[in-house]
Protein backbone atom coordinates (compact mmCIF):
# COMPACT_ATOMS: atom_id res chain seq x y z
CA UNK A 1 0.00 0.00 0.00
CA UNK A 2 1.23 3.48 -0.76
CA UNK A 3 1.02 6.30 1.77
CA UNK A 4 -2.48 7.46 0.75
CA UNK A 5 -3.86 3.94 0.85
CA UNK A 6 -2.32 3.35 4.25
CA UNK A 7 -3.78 6.63 5.53
CA UNK A 8 -7.20 5.79 4.15
CA UNK A 9 -7.07 2.35 5.76
CA UNK A 10 -5.96 3.89 9.05
CA UNK A 11 -8.87 6.34 8.96
CA UNK A 12 -11.37 3.55 8.40
CA UNK A 13 -9.91 1.45 11.21
CA UNK A 14 -9.75 4.46 13.52
CA UNK A 15 -13.45 5.05 12.89
CA UNK A 16 -14.02 1.36 13.70
CA UNK A 17 -12.08 1.82 16.93
CA UNK A 18 -14.24 4.79 17.91
CA UNK A 19 -17.36 2.77 17.08
CA UNK A 20 -16.01 -0.23 19.01
CA UNK A 21 -16.26 -2.71 16.15
CA UNK A 22 -12.65 -3.78 15.45
CA UNK A 23 -12.01 -7.52 15.40
CA UNK A 24 -8.68 -8.96 16.56
CA UNK A 25 -6.99 -8.74 13.14
CA UNK A 26 -8.20 -5.19 12.56
CA UNK A 27 -7.09 -4.15 16.03
CA UNK A 28 -3.57 -5.44 15.33
CA UNK A 29 -3.59 -3.62 11.99
CA UNK A 30 -4.77 -0.39 13.64
CA UNK A 31 -2.04 -0.67 16.27
CA UNK A 32 0.60 -1.04 13.58
CA UNK A 33 -0.72 1.85 11.48
CA UNK A 34 -1.15 4.10 14.51
CA UNK A 35 2.62 3.92 15.05
CA UNK A 36 2.98 5.85 11.79
CA UNK A 37 -0.09 8.03 11.93
CA UNK A 38 -0.50 8.58 15.66
CA UNK A 39 -3.80 8.56 17.46
CA UNK A 40 -6.11 11.08 19.01
CA UNK A 41 -9.54 11.14 20.53
CA UNK A 42 -11.17 13.28 17.82
CA UNK A 43 -13.44 10.52 16.54
CA UNK A 44 -14.19 9.41 20.12
CA UNK A 45 -15.34 12.97 20.86
CA UNK A 46 -17.51 12.99 17.75
CA UNK A 47 -19.04 9.62 18.60
CA UNK A 48 -19.67 10.88 22.14
CA UNK A 49 -21.38 14.02 20.85
CA UNK A 50 -23.54 11.97 18.47
CA UNK A 51 -24.47 9.56 21.24
CA UNK A 52 -25.36 12.41 23.63
CA UNK A 53 -27.33 14.23 20.95
CA UNK A 54 -29.42 11.23 19.96
CA UNK A 55 -29.74 9.69 23.43
CA UNK A 56 -31.03 12.92 24.95
CA UNK A 57 -34.02 12.74 22.62
CA UNK A 58 -35.55 10.13 24.93
CA UNK A 59 -33.38 9.77 28.01
CA UNK A 60 -34.23 7.29 30.74
CA UNK A 61 -34.17 8.51 34.32
CA UNK A 62 -31.42 7.23 36.57
CA UNK A 63 -33.10 4.94 39.15
CA UNK A 64 -33.46 6.93 42.39
CA UNK A 65 -31.79 4.26 44.54
CA UNK A 66 -28.80 4.19 42.20
CA UNK A 67 -28.60 7.98 42.18
CA UNK A 68 -28.68 8.00 45.98
CA UNK A 69 -25.95 5.34 46.15
CA UNK A 70 -23.74 7.28 43.76
CA UNK A 71 -24.18 10.50 45.71
CA UNK A 72 -23.29 8.71 48.93
CA UNK A 73 -20.22 7.23 47.26
CA UNK A 74 -18.91 10.66 46.30
CA UNK A 75 -20.10 12.45 49.40
CA UNK A 76 -17.29 13.83 51.58
CA UNK A 77 -19.61 14.03 54.61
CA UNK A 78 -18.97 11.35 57.25
CA UNK A 79 -21.92 9.46 58.65
CA UNK A 80 -21.88 9.53 62.45
CA UNK A 81 -24.03 6.82 63.94
CA UNK A 82 -25.48 7.37 67.40
CA UNK A 83 -26.55 4.38 69.43
CA UNK A 84 -27.92 4.27 72.97
CA UNK A 85 -26.89 7.86 73.51
CA UNK A 86 -23.25 7.23 72.72
CA UNK A 87 -21.43 8.44 69.63
CA UNK A 88 -19.82 5.53 67.78
CA UNK A 89 -16.24 6.75 67.71
CA UNK A 90 -14.86 3.84 65.67
CA UNK A 91 -16.58 4.65 62.37
CA UNK A 92 -16.12 8.37 62.95
CA UNK A 93 -12.38 8.03 63.50
CA UNK A 94 -12.13 5.89 60.38
CA UNK A 95 -13.88 8.54 58.34
CA UNK A 96 -11.75 11.27 59.91
CA UNK A 97 -8.56 9.42 59.02
CA UNK A 98 -9.92 8.82 55.54
CA UNK A 99 -10.81 12.52 55.19
CA UNK A 100 -7.30 13.51 56.27
CA UNK A 101 -5.76 11.07 53.82
CA UNK A 102 -8.10 12.28 51.09
CA UNK A 103 -7.07 15.85 51.87
CA UNK A 104 -3.43 14.90 51.59
CA UNK A 105 -4.11 13.11 48.33
CA UNK A 106 -5.92 16.14 46.93
CA UNK A 107 -3.07 18.44 47.93
CA UNK A 108 -0.51 16.08 46.46
CA UNK A 109 -2.35 15.61 43.24
CA UNK A 110 -4.16 18.96 42.83
CA UNK A 111 -6.62 17.55 40.31
CA UNK A 112 -8.67 14.39 40.63
CA UNK A 113 -7.65 13.15 37.19
CA UNK A 114 -4.20 12.51 38.56
CA UNK A 115 -5.10 9.28 40.31
CA UNK A 116 -3.16 8.75 43.53
CA UNK A 117 -0.67 5.89 43.54
CA UNK A 118 -2.16 2.51 44.41
CA UNK A 119 0.00 2.40 47.56
CA UNK A 120 -1.75 5.52 48.90
CA UNK A 121 -5.17 4.22 47.97
CA UNK A 122 -4.41 0.97 49.76
CA UNK A 123 -3.39 2.86 52.90
CA UNK A 124 -6.55 4.97 52.70
CA UNK A 125 -8.69 1.86 52.34
CA UNK A 126 -7.08 0.17 55.32
CA UNK A 127 -7.63 3.30 57.39
CA UNK A 128 -11.23 3.85 56.38
CA UNK A 129 -12.73 0.39 55.87
CA UNK A 130 -13.00 -1.60 59.10
CA UNK A 131 -14.39 -4.56 57.15
CA UNK A 132 -11.30 -4.84 54.93
CA UNK A 133 -10.15 -8.45 54.76
CA UNK A 134 -6.45 -9.34 54.43
CA UNK A 135 -5.33 -12.63 52.95
CA UNK A 136 -1.90 -13.95 52.00
CA UNK A 137 -1.21 -15.30 48.54
CA UNK A 138 0.40 -18.74 48.17
CA UNK A 139 2.21 -19.81 45.01
CA UNK A 140 0.25 -22.29 42.92
CA UNK A 141 3.09 -24.04 41.11
CA UNK A 142 6.84 -24.54 40.94
CA UNK A 143 7.24 -21.84 38.31
CA UNK A 144 5.92 -19.28 40.81
CA UNK A 145 7.36 -20.81 43.98
CA UNK A 146 9.00 -17.53 45.04
CA UNK A 147 5.77 -15.54 44.68
CA UNK A 148 4.49 -13.87 47.82
CA UNK A 149 1.82 -11.30 48.39
CA UNK A 150 -1.31 -10.17 50.09
CA UNK A 151 -4.79 -9.15 49.02
CA UNK A 152 -6.88 -6.53 50.82
CA UNK A 153 -10.59 -6.38 50.00
CA UNK A 154 -13.51 -4.38 51.40
CA UNK A 155 -17.01 -5.70 50.70
CA UNK A 156 -18.63 -2.46 51.77
CA UNK A 157 -16.52 -0.35 49.44
CA UNK A 158 -16.13 -2.92 46.68
CA UNK A 159 -12.51 -1.92 46.60
CA UNK A 160 -9.32 -3.86 47.01
CA UNK A 161 -5.62 -4.10 46.23
CA UNK A 162 -3.00 -6.81 45.82
CA UNK A 163 0.58 -6.38 46.98
CA UNK A 164 2.68 -8.83 44.99
CA UNK A 165 6.36 -9.75 45.12
CA UNK A 166 8.57 -11.93 42.96
CA UNK A 167 6.04 -12.56 40.23
CA UNK A 168 7.87 -12.74 36.88
CA UNK A 169 7.44 -9.65 34.70
CA UNK A 170 5.12 -10.28 31.74
CA UNK A 171 5.20 -9.09 28.14
CA UNK A 172 1.73 -7.48 27.75
CA UNK A 173 1.70 -8.21 24.02
CA UNK A 174 1.99 -11.94 24.74
CA UNK A 175 0.48 -12.72 28.15
CA UNK A 176 -1.21 -10.78 30.93
CA UNK A 177 -2.05 -11.62 34.49
CA UNK A 178 -5.73 -11.73 35.48
CA UNK A 179 -7.34 -11.87 38.91
CA UNK A 180 -10.41 -13.97 39.65
CA UNK A 181 -12.59 -13.56 42.72
CA UNK A 182 -14.41 -16.67 43.89
CA UNK A 183 -17.71 -15.77 45.52
CA UNK A 184 -19.82 -18.95 45.79
CA UNK A 185 -22.70 -16.98 47.33
CA UNK A 186 -22.97 -15.04 44.09
CA UNK A 187 -22.15 -17.54 41.38
CA UNK A 188 -20.08 -20.63 40.80
CA UNK A 189 -18.24 -18.77 38.04
CA UNK A 190 -15.47 -16.55 39.46
CA UNK A 191 -15.81 -12.81 38.99
CA UNK A 192 -13.24 -11.14 36.74
CA UNK A 193 -11.05 -9.01 39.02
CA UNK A 194 -9.16 -7.27 36.22
CA UNK A 195 -6.17 -7.75 33.95
CA UNK A 196 -2.80 -6.42 35.05
CA UNK A 197 0.89 -6.40 34.24
CA UNK A 198 3.94 -6.93 36.41
CA UNK A 199 6.86 -4.71 35.39
CA UNK A 200 10.45 -5.87 35.58
CA UNK A 201 12.32 -4.84 38.68
CA UNK A 202 12.66 -5.62 42.32
CA UNK A 203 10.23 -4.73 45.05
CA UNK A 204 6.55 -5.33 45.65
CA UNK A 205 3.93 -4.05 43.23
CA UNK A 206 0.52 -2.80 44.40
CA UNK A 207 -2.24 -3.66 41.93
CA UNK A 208 -5.77 -2.26 42.25
CA UNK A 209 -8.53 -4.85 41.94
CA UNK A 210 -10.99 -4.06 39.16
CA UNK A 211 -13.94 -6.33 39.97
CA UNK A 212 -16.33 -6.31 37.03
CA UNK A 213 -19.28 -7.37 39.19
CA UNK A 214 -20.22 -6.76 42.80
CA UNK A 215 -18.56 -9.19 45.22
CA UNK A 216 -20.07 -9.58 48.68
CA UNK A 217 -18.55 -12.66 50.26
CA UNK A 218 -15.32 -13.66 48.53
CA UNK A 219 -13.94 -17.09 49.42
CA UNK A 220 -10.75 -16.93 47.37
CA UNK A 221 -8.67 -14.78 45.02
CA UNK A 222 -6.86 -16.51 42.18
CA UNK A 223 -4.26 -15.08 39.79
CA UNK A 224 -3.93 -16.70 36.37
CA UNK A 225 -1.84 -15.96 33.29
CA UNK A 226 -3.95 -15.38 30.20
CA UNK A 227 -3.87 -14.06 26.67
CA UNK A 228 -3.49 -10.27 26.19
CA UNK A 229 -6.67 -8.49 27.27
CA UNK A 230 -7.70 -11.37 29.51
CA UNK A 231 -10.50 -13.85 29.04
CA UNK A 232 -14.17 -13.98 30.00
CA UNK A 233 -13.80 -17.42 31.57
CA UNK A 234 -10.40 -18.82 32.54
CA UNK A 235 -9.38 -22.37 31.72
CA UNK A 236 -6.88 -21.96 34.57
CA UNK A 237 -4.11 -23.42 32.44
CA UNK A 238 -1.54 -21.29 34.26
CA UNK A 239 -2.46 -20.55 37.87
CA UNK A 240 0.07 -18.25 39.49
CA UNK A 241 -1.08 -17.79 43.05
CA UNK A 242 -4.13 -18.02 45.23
CA UNK A 243 -5.38 -16.62 48.50
CA UNK A 244 -8.30 -18.24 50.27
CA UNK A 245 -10.08 -18.31 53.60
CA UNK B 1 -34.32 20.49 16.12
CA UNK B 2 -34.76 21.62 19.71
CA UNK B 3 -34.23 25.22 20.66
CA UNK B 4 -30.94 26.32 22.09
CA UNK B 5 -29.63 29.30 23.95
CA UNK B 6 -29.40 28.38 27.61
CA UNK B 7 -26.00 28.73 29.22
CA UNK B 8 -23.88 25.58 29.15
CA UNK B 9 -23.45 23.36 32.17
CA UNK B 10 -20.09 23.38 33.84
CA UNK B 11 -20.36 20.78 36.53
CA UNK B 12 -17.07 19.12 35.70
CA UNK B 13 -15.03 22.22 36.54
CA UNK B 14 -16.62 22.15 39.99
CA UNK B 15 -15.91 18.44 40.36
CA UNK B 16 -12.28 19.00 39.38
CA UNK B 17 -11.98 21.80 41.95
CA UNK B 18 -13.55 19.57 44.59
CA UNK B 19 -16.52 21.92 45.12
CA UNK B 20 -19.05 20.63 47.62
CA UNK B 21 -22.11 19.28 45.86
CA UNK B 22 -20.56 19.42 42.39
CA UNK B 23 -20.60 15.66 41.97
CA UNK B 24 -24.23 15.50 43.15
CA UNK B 25 -25.15 18.15 40.58
CA UNK B 26 -23.24 16.25 37.91
CA UNK B 27 -25.11 13.04 38.78
CA UNK B 28 -28.44 14.91 38.68
CA UNK B 29 -27.59 16.51 35.33
CA UNK B 30 -26.03 13.54 33.55
CA UNK B 31 -27.24 10.45 35.41
CA UNK B 32 -30.04 9.86 32.92
CA UNK B 33 -27.67 10.17 29.97
CA UNK B 34 -25.17 7.71 31.45
CA UNK B 35 -27.88 5.28 32.53
CA UNK B 36 -29.54 5.41 29.09
CA UNK B 37 -26.27 4.75 27.28
CA UNK B 38 -25.32 1.88 29.56
CA UNK B 39 -28.71 0.19 29.76
CA UNK B 40 -29.35 0.17 26.02
CA UNK B 41 -26.00 -1.50 25.37
CA UNK B 42 -25.57 -3.73 28.43
CA UNK B 43 -29.23 -4.81 28.87
CA UNK B 44 -28.56 -6.38 32.26
CA UNK B 45 -29.74 -4.22 35.11
CA UNK B 46 -27.25 -5.42 37.71
CA UNK B 47 -24.31 -5.11 35.33
CA UNK B 48 -25.63 -1.71 34.20
CA UNK B 49 -25.71 -0.48 37.80
CA UNK B 50 -22.12 -1.64 38.38
CA UNK B 51 -20.99 -0.04 35.15
CA UNK B 52 -22.74 3.25 35.92
CA UNK B 53 -20.85 3.36 39.21
CA UNK B 54 -17.55 2.76 37.40
CA UNK B 55 -18.37 5.44 34.84
CA UNK B 56 -19.05 8.10 37.45
CA UNK B 57 -15.81 7.14 39.19
CA UNK B 58 -14.00 7.67 35.90
CA UNK B 59 -15.82 10.97 35.38
CA UNK B 60 -14.66 12.06 38.84
CA UNK B 61 -11.08 11.06 38.08
CA UNK B 62 -10.93 12.66 34.62
CA UNK B 63 -12.98 15.81 35.31
CA UNK B 64 -9.79 17.89 35.38
CA UNK B 65 -9.11 16.98 31.76
CA UNK B 66 -12.44 18.29 30.48
CA UNK B 67 -12.06 21.34 28.27
CA UNK B 68 -15.30 23.12 27.31
CA UNK B 69 -13.54 24.56 24.25
CA UNK B 70 -13.18 21.05 22.84
CA UNK B 71 -16.32 19.17 23.81
CA UNK B 72 -19.70 19.69 25.38
CA UNK B 73 -20.01 18.36 28.90
CA UNK B 74 -22.66 15.84 27.85
CA UNK B 75 -20.54 14.78 24.88
CA UNK B 76 -17.49 14.26 27.12
CA UNK B 77 -19.54 12.20 29.56
CA UNK B 78 -21.25 10.25 26.78
CA UNK B 79 -17.82 9.48 25.31
CA UNK B 80 -16.72 7.91 28.61
CA UNK B 81 -20.01 6.06 29.10
CA UNK B 82 -20.16 4.60 25.59
CA UNK B 83 -16.52 3.52 25.72
CA UNK B 84 -17.10 1.67 28.99
CA UNK B 85 -20.34 0.10 27.72
CA UNK B 86 -18.70 -0.96 24.46
CA UNK B 87 -15.75 -2.46 26.36
CA UNK B 88 -18.17 -4.44 28.52
CA UNK B 89 -20.04 -5.71 25.45
CA UNK B 90 -16.80 -6.66 23.69
CA UNK B 91 -15.72 -8.59 26.75
CA UNK B 92 -18.96 -10.57 26.73
CA UNK B 93 -18.36 -11.33 23.04
CA UNK B 94 -14.74 -12.38 23.82
CA UNK B 95 -13.34 -9.71 21.53
CA UNK B 96 -9.91 -8.30 22.45
CA UNK B 97 -9.76 -5.26 24.67
CA UNK B 98 -9.22 -2.04 22.73
CA UNK B 99 -6.83 0.68 23.73
CA UNK B 100 -8.71 3.44 25.47
CA UNK B 101 -7.60 6.73 24.02
CA UNK B 102 -10.16 8.51 26.14
CA UNK B 103 -8.14 7.73 29.26
CA UNK B 104 -5.05 9.40 27.86
CA UNK B 105 -4.13 12.93 28.79
CA UNK B 106 -3.21 14.12 25.30
CA UNK B 107 -6.53 15.60 24.29
CA UNK B 108 -6.36 17.79 21.20
CA UNK B 109 -6.07 21.50 21.66
CA UNK B 110 -9.11 23.62 20.73
CA UNK B 111 -9.49 23.99 17.01
CA UNK B 112 -7.03 21.23 16.16
CA UNK B 113 -9.69 18.70 15.46
CA UNK B 114 -12.42 19.65 13.01
CA UNK B 115 -14.55 16.73 14.19
CA UNK B 116 -14.85 17.87 17.75
CA UNK B 117 -15.05 21.66 17.60
CA UNK B 118 -18.74 21.79 16.69
CA UNK B 119 -21.89 23.14 18.27
CA UNK B 120 -25.13 21.25 18.55
CA UNK B 121 -26.78 23.02 15.63
CA UNK B 122 -23.87 22.02 13.42
CA UNK B 123 -24.17 18.44 14.61
CA UNK B 124 -27.85 18.41 13.68
CA UNK B 125 -27.07 20.00 10.32
CA UNK B 126 -24.41 17.39 9.66
CA UNK B 127 -26.81 14.60 10.63
CA UNK B 128 -29.48 15.99 8.34
CA UNK B 129 -27.00 16.31 5.49
CA UNK B 130 -25.87 12.70 5.70
CA UNK B 131 -27.48 10.23 3.29
CA UNK B 132 -30.74 8.72 4.58
CA UNK B 133 -29.21 5.29 4.96
CA UNK B 134 -26.27 6.58 7.04
CA UNK B 135 -28.62 8.63 9.22
CA UNK B 136 -30.74 5.57 9.77
CA UNK B 137 -27.67 3.50 10.72
CA UNK B 138 -26.59 6.26 13.14
CA UNK B 139 -30.00 6.17 14.79
CA UNK B 140 -29.77 2.41 15.27
CA UNK B 141 -26.20 2.57 16.61
CA UNK B 142 -26.12 5.77 18.66
CA UNK B 143 -29.74 6.20 19.71
CA UNK B 144 -30.90 2.61 20.08
CA UNK B 145 -27.52 1.07 20.94
CA UNK B 146 -27.97 -1.90 18.62
CA UNK B 147 -24.98 -4.12 17.87
CA UNK B 148 -23.80 -4.35 14.27
CA UNK B 149 -25.33 -7.84 14.02
CA UNK B 150 -28.66 -6.52 15.26
CA UNK B 151 -28.49 -3.65 12.78
CA UNK B 152 -27.78 -6.14 9.98
CA UNK B 153 -30.79 -8.20 11.05
CA UNK B 154 -32.98 -5.13 11.36
CA UNK B 155 -32.02 -3.58 8.02
CA UNK B 156 -31.32 -6.69 5.95
CA UNK B 157 -27.86 -5.34 5.10
CA UNK B 158 -24.88 -7.73 5.20
CA UNK B 159 -22.88 -7.38 8.44
CA UNK B 160 -19.79 -6.19 6.56
CA UNK B 161 -21.78 -3.44 4.89
CA UNK B 162 -23.14 -2.23 8.23
CA UNK B 163 -19.60 -2.03 9.61
CA UNK B 164 -18.19 -0.24 6.56
CA UNK B 165 -21.08 2.21 6.19
CA UNK B 166 -21.07 3.17 9.86
CA UNK B 167 -17.32 3.81 9.76
CA UNK B 168 -17.51 5.83 6.57
CA UNK B 169 -20.55 7.66 7.94
CA UNK B 170 -18.59 8.76 11.00
CA UNK B 171 -15.73 10.00 8.81
CA UNK B 172 -18.22 11.76 6.55
CA UNK B 173 -19.88 13.41 9.55
CA UNK B 174 -16.49 14.66 10.70
CA UNK B 175 -15.76 16.08 7.28
CA UNK B 176 -19.18 17.77 7.17
CA UNK B 177 -18.62 19.29 10.59
CA UNK B 178 -15.24 20.56 9.45
CA UNK B 179 -16.92 22.30 6.52
CA UNK B 180 -19.70 23.71 8.69
CA UNK B 181 -17.03 25.16 10.97
CA UNK B 182 -19.10 25.60 14.14
CA UNK B 183 -17.77 25.39 17.64
CA UNK B 184 -18.57 22.51 19.85
CA UNK B 185 -19.96 23.85 22.98
CA UNK B 186 -21.91 26.26 24.18
CA UNK B 187 -25.41 25.42 22.92
CA UNK B 188 -25.02 21.68 22.95
CA UNK B 189 -26.13 21.42 26.56
CA UNK B 190 -29.27 23.46 26.27
CA UNK B 191 -31.56 20.69 25.14
CA UNK B 192 -31.54 18.43 28.17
Amino acid sequence: MNFEERWSRFEELDAGRALGDLDAAELAEWQELSRDFGSDVGLDHLAGEMEALLTMEKPQALPPELAAGLKQQFSPTPVVEEKRGKVMLGPWLGWAVAACLLGLLMVNNLLPDKAPPAEQLLSALLAAAPDAKRLSFSPAGDAYAATTGEVVWSDSRQEGYMTLSKIPANDPTKRQYQLWIVDPARDEIPVDGGVFNIPAGPGPVVVPIDAKLAVHNPAAFVITLEQPGGVVKSKQEVVVALAKF
Amino acid sequence: MPASGSPPFNHLAGVARGDAGAMDACIDAHGGLVWSIVLKRVRDRTAAEDLTQEIFTEIWKTSGRYDPAIASESGFIAMIARRRAIDWTRKQQRLPEMESLTEKADFPAPGEDPGSAMDRDSLWKALETLPDETRSLFTLHFEQGLTHSEIAESTGLPLGSVKTRLRRGLLEARALLGRLGGRLNPNLEARS
